[in-house]
């Protein structure tokens, strides 16, 4: 009988490929998982992702090998964790990605003053569940956005984004905010737990950042973080404000940052 | 052994008249177009908010980035896949010349379904707080902060029930068939809950169940979690939306257009095809970004492979109406079909050329992808629902269709609607994205310059939700009107046409 023995081979093509599919699925995903650290070394063969570095005011690709710094640290304390939450509860991922792509116009988009964004490593992300890669760029990316504005910037544009940036059409996030005195025309509103934990996350994208610079150690080499000291101290209060402990009342200084002096010519 | 059973089954005999009752088709079709009001007319206000922020704005639950992901939710999972299921129900058992195996369980999947809808939607809404009104942050509550996996964990126990209800009964109805043979639009039907079942738990459960229960950060991390939400969003378009819409078109596309299909050979290589080539396209979402280049070039592979199942889909639909084009004329159920197969080529087309690194380099992260997405699941997808529907709601009711003119009002709503939104996002993306590739631009500039767009989609969303409500109307006055009195048939188009002479 012909016709029932293509009906079994079919039946076991298909078991089959369920079941390397499970397989594969395991092999790729899960099991990577479980040791996170597992990610960075399997990223070494295929790693082209940050091959393009600032080198004294050009960028230039830098061969692979280089690319494995140290012990990476992009873990996140309790305050940054609630933050994360406060990031996924209000939906940010649908406006900001969390990726610099290697394209050249992305990094120098993203960069802080004369420090070039360095394109996004998935080391970067190992503690991160859920993910906030993000598919849509209603606003910019974030993945750089660590140290780029002080605090009390994040929590006066959290409460009104018109106003720090003109024409954004960023929802105002006044429910992270509360009014100590909503009859005095002068109030000033008080950020809440959530927007001191958010605050606090944002502060630590990209902070872990390292890039690989050639002309470090005497020319032999060697890694730092990817904000150059100089640009890191006109970020204002880049250091000091880093973690919050306590709810820091919103003053609305200034508008954007003046911008640095383009890199590439 | 199951193998003998069905040769050894008769040659089919002309089935006795069966009564279907359709009850559970009733109950899915009733839910899904409520879904698709109320979920359309939250992306209207997605829409709205553009180029008008402080439109709703000041209330958590009604701010852009929770209203968003409830759109995008709701229309597939309390519209496109109740609506697919409905008309699974309707077509199930009159492929099989037997009954539906249960309509009571049919209608229990749909209770169940539809709260696992309404309680993801609250969990992504969020407006119930925990400390203060912002909202709650229990992981169990609320959403998964994952694009296409936004619903909750219990709104995912929920629609895996449901799914594998409305499995159990597709599968039972068609195993207790009166052919031997099974007609493709009942392997799609199949192919359809099977594959849903299967990329909604590998999608939904594996990272959050594990965290919400155990506070560990378990199974998918960092780029591996990226990697897995895109095979399961990706996988939710094309093994669930696509095949789903296929279904109903080989079934209503000859059935509308009163012609044979054009080639059963031709179904069964675009059905093997898509099987095989879907799953694997999820990473070309991922295109430069942080996973490995090897990965991103299969998905850009393989979407491009995707023109074999697309192409034999597409001249098999077109061929099938070939020599009836003049039926186009008066015909609505079958303008929906060819305006959505149409569509479904151009769709496909554009995303396997958005998969090229050149050209997702420009147009990622923009509003191109948001119109690709809208001619998918609007142009491809619920036309076709729209066309099964007004073909099926007459003979499930045994009602004529309330009104013809409705019907080709919400269609060319509906069309004209989607090309002005399609065509403006997709200019809207190309200009955003080389606007981008200048770094001196500012960002804000960047998006200014897209107001002029944003209105145009706006009013083309408009009118799409328009055609929603109308197509809703329009199948509710059809099944609430008096039933006719004197012996009557319908015709194709679903209109009351007196009995011929027999």
């Amino acid at each position: 009988m012909a016709k029932p023995q293509a009906e079994q081979s079919v039946f076991w093509l298909g078991s089959f490929t369920a079941l390397t599919f499970i397989v594969a699925i395991f092999a790729t995903g899960i099991a990577p998982s479980v040791n996170p650290h597992l990610n960075g070394d399997f990223a070494d063969e295929d790693h082209y992702h940050a091959s393009y570095q600032e080198v004294g005011g050009h960028l230039v690709q830098v061969s692979s090998e280089h690319l494995i710094p140290g012990e990476p640290v992009y873990g996140y304390n309790e305050l940054q964790e609630r933050g994360r939450l406060v990031y996924q509860r209000e939906g940010c991922v649908y406006c900001h990605s969390q990726q610099i792509r290697p394209l050249d116009s992305e990094m120098l988009r993203y960069r802080i003053g004369s420090s070039v964004a360095p394109a996004s490593d998935e080391r970067e992300y190992i503690y991160d569940q859920p993910h906030f890669l993000g598919t849509k760029r209603n606003g910019p990316d974030l993945d750089r956005v660590g140290g780029k504005y002080s605090d009390d910037w994040q929590y006066s544009h959290l409460y009104n984004p018109a106003q720090m940036v003109p024409g954004s059409i960023m929802p105002a996030f006044t429910w992270l905010f509360v009014n100590k005195n909503p009859a005095d025309p002068s109030y000033i509103p008080v950020p809440t737990q959530d927007a001191v934990a958010l605050v606090a996350y944002l502060q630590t994208l990209g902070a872990g950042r390292q890039v690989y610079d050639p002309t470090l150690n005497g020319g032999k080499g060697g890694w730092r973080p990817w904000l150059k000291l100089q640009d890191a101290l006109t970020s204002e209060s880049f250091s000091e404000n880093r973690v919050n402990e306590a709810p820091v009342p919103v003053k609305v200084v200034g508008g954007e940052r003046a911008s640095s002096p383009v890199l590439m010519q | 052994m199951a193998v003998q059973q069905i040769m050894q089954m008769p040659e089919p005999a002309a089935p006795d008249r069966i009564h279907h009752s359709d009850e559970a088709s009733k109950w899915f079709l009733t839910t899904s177009l409520i879904g698709l009001v109320v979920f359309g007319s939250l992306g209207l206000i997605t829409a709205i908010k553009f180029v008008f922020p402080p439109f709703l704005a000041y209330i958590s639950w009604l701010s852009w980035p929770r209203v968003r992901p409830s759109h995008v939710q709701g229309v597939i999972f309390g519209w496109l896949i109740p609506v697919a299921y409905s008309m699974f129900f309707y077509m199930i058992p009159r492929l099989c010349g037997t009954k539906l195996y249960s309509e009571k369980l049919g209608k229990i999947a749909c209770v169940i379904w539809t709260t696992g809808v309404i309680i993801g939607t609250t969990s992504l809404l969020n407006p119930a707080g925990g400390d203060h009104a912002a909202g709650t942050l229990n992981l169990w509550l609320m959403t998964k902060g994952k694009e296409y996996e936004d619903y909750d964990v219990v709104s995912n126990v929920f629609l895996t029930v449901g799914v594998l209800l409305v499995a159990f009964n597709t599968f039972r109805t068609i195993a207790s068939r009166r052919y031997r043979q099974i007609y493709v639009a009942l392997w799609y039907a199949m192919a359809t809950v099977m594959w849903t079942a299967l990329v909604y738990v590998i999608g939904n459960w594996p990272g959050q169940a594990i965290e919400s229960t155990f506070g560990i950060k378990a199974a998918f991390s960092g780029t591996n979690d990226a990697n897995v939400n895109w095979f399961y969003g990706h996988s939710v378009v094309g093994l669930v939306a696509t095949p789903g819409a296929i279904a109903l078109a080989y079934y209503f596309i000859p059935k509308a257009a009163n012609a044979p299909l054009y080639s059963h050979k031709l179904s069964i290589i675009g059905f093997w095809t898509l099987g095989a080539i879907y799953f694997w396209n999820g990473a070309h979402h991922l295109i430069y970004g942080p996973i490995p280049y090897w990965l991103q070039t299969i998905a850009t592979i393989f979407s491009f492979l995707l023109f074999i199942p697309v192409t034999a889909a597409v001249v098999n639909f077109l061929g099938t109406v070939r020599g009836e084009w003049h039926q186009l004329r008066y015909n609505v159920p079958l303008k929906f079909f060819v305006a959505g197969v149409i569509m479904y080529f151009l769709v496909s087309s554009q995303g396997s050329f958005m998969a090229l690194r050149q050209v997702s380099g420009t147009v990622h992260f923009t509003d191109h992808t948001i119109g690709h997405s809208h001619l998918a699941l609007f142009g491809f997808a619920t036309m076709f629902s729209y066309g099964a529907i007004l073909y099926a709601a007459p003979r499930m009711w045994r009602r004529p269709l309330y009104s013809e003119g409705i019907a080709e009002w919400s269609f060319w709503l509906s069309l004209i609607g989607v090309i002005i939104y399609v065509i403006s996002m997709t200019i809207s993306g190309f200009y955003q994205g080389i606007l981008w590739q200048d770094p001196t631009i500012p960002f804000i500039n960047t998006v200014t310059a897209m107001v002029p767009f944003w209105h145009a989609r706006a009013g083309g969303g408009a009118m799409m939700v328009i055609g929603m409500i109308l197509m809703a109307f329009n199948i509710y006055k059809t099944a609430t009107s008096p039933a006719p009195t004197d012996d009557k048939t319908l015709s194709a188009s679903g209109t009351a046409v007196a009995a011929s002479a027999n």
